[in-house]
């Protein structure tokens, strides 16, 4: 994929997703005669990792595993045998479509002390980036997330990640940032940074995920 | 009569199921990042022009004109796009990680569509999946690129 444009500064992401997958279709217009082709192709995430995806047609399977792999698809016959397709191949087919995608997010974690809503020193500091990134980017949407680790039950953690998440929107807010891009989300011990067993302390899942698009 | 009656208790309640889906979906599910040229909503009937910012809601169908291109992101922070001449359907789109909850199924019937996954692609790869007029399309974890196979082809 191309390097694209984007008017947000880069600072480096903070979250890395461990299984992304990005893909491309392509349908011809309705008007050419039939039967339709699809062209189907895997893609790099914006950091470069390729992800896998099935494509099924005709009762056939076949996968995509590779960076520009590509298939195409007759109505009711099975996937093509998959190509390679070179990136400015990709660009004539679908640049307009590739160009409009959602630029890369910047992404912070803010930590906080055990059960308790309040931020780290270190995220204190942090969050004074988070400040200038959310005045200065005239941000669509600034998605704030709040998560626990697993040391107590399910609904104790909701409210807790809860607690989490407006804390953040609300200093946020205190410092001017237009409160009508915040969202606010909340998902307690459900989605852990570091993958523990239940009841387990472990300081870097204690925290939000602010996102900033 | 009693006839009567049982074929008005059955309209009565297929009116409520053709109301309950449509209240589930006024959750917002995602929202426009970006928008060039035209580019629609189509929401029960009435068609809304996209602007950033708009959210987007379950059985939206999503389209763009000639000139159009459109950008979104969804609840699980996967975004997607659309060239010009585009059009595609969110038939599903859940992401309820405190109920174990996952499932999205896009239709895409015309022109191009770019889509990367996020949290939904790493919980539950599986619930998602993506339909062309010729072909289903499902997200799998990057642990299948270990076992590199060659594909199963119709050759």
């Amino acid at each position: 994929m191309p390097e694209r444009k984007t008017n947000f500064s880069y600072i480096r992401a903070r979250i890395i997703f461990s299984a992304l997958v990005a893909f491309l279709l392509f349908l011809p217009s309705c008007a050419t005669a039939p039967p339709t082709r699809d062209t189907i192709v895997l893609l790099p995430d914006a950091s470069g990792k390729i992800g896998s995806i099935i494509v099924y047609s005709g009762g056939i399977e076949v996968r995509l595993y590779k960076k520009g792999h590509a298939v195409t698809v007759e109505e009711g016959s099975p996937p093509s045998t998959p190509f390679l397709m070179t990136t400015d191949e990709i660009i004539s087919l679908a640049g307009p479509a590739i160009d409009a995608h959602p630029p890369h997010p910047t992404q912070y974690v803010l930590y906080f002390e055990y059960d308790s809503d309040e931020l780290t020193k270190n995220s204190m500091i942090l969050f004074n980036g988070i400040i200038r990134t959310a005045k200065n980017n005239n941000p669509v949407r600034i998605n704030i997330a709040g998560h626990t680790d697993t040391v107590g039950n399910h609904e104790y953690n909701l409210q807790l990640s809860y607690k989490r998440a407006k804390a953040v929107a609300s200093l946020l807010s205190a410092q001017g940032v237009d409160t009508s891009v915040i969202y606010v989300t909340y998902y307690g011990k459900e989605i852990p940074l570091i993958k523990t067993g239940d009841q387990v302390h472990e300081p870097r899942n204690r925290r939000t995920e602010v996102t900033i698009r | 009569m009693k006839h009567a009656l049982s074929i008005a208790i059955l309209v009565a309640l297929l009116c409520i199921f053709q109301l309950a889906p449509v209240s589930a979906s006024d959750k917002s599910i995602g929202f426009v990042q970006s928008v060039s040229g035209e580019a629609y909503i189509h929401r029960g009937g009435a068609k809304i022009s996209a602007d950033t910012g708009t959210q987007l809601h379950v059985g939206d169908t999503l389209s763009t004109g000639s000139d159009g291109s459109m950008g979104v992101v969804f609840s699980d922070e996967s975004s997607a796009s659309m060239g010009p001449n585009s059009n595609f359907v969110i038939n599903k789109f859940e992401f309820s990680p405190n109920e174990g909850k996952f499932g999205v199924l896009i239709r895409i019937t015309k022109g191009t569509f770019t889509y990367l996954t996020g949290l939904i692609g790493k919980l539950s790869p599986e619930s998602a999946r993506f339909e062309t007029p010729t072909s289903t399309i499902g997200i799998r974890g990057t642990h299948f690129l270990i076992n590199v196979e060659e594909p199963v082809t119709s050759q």
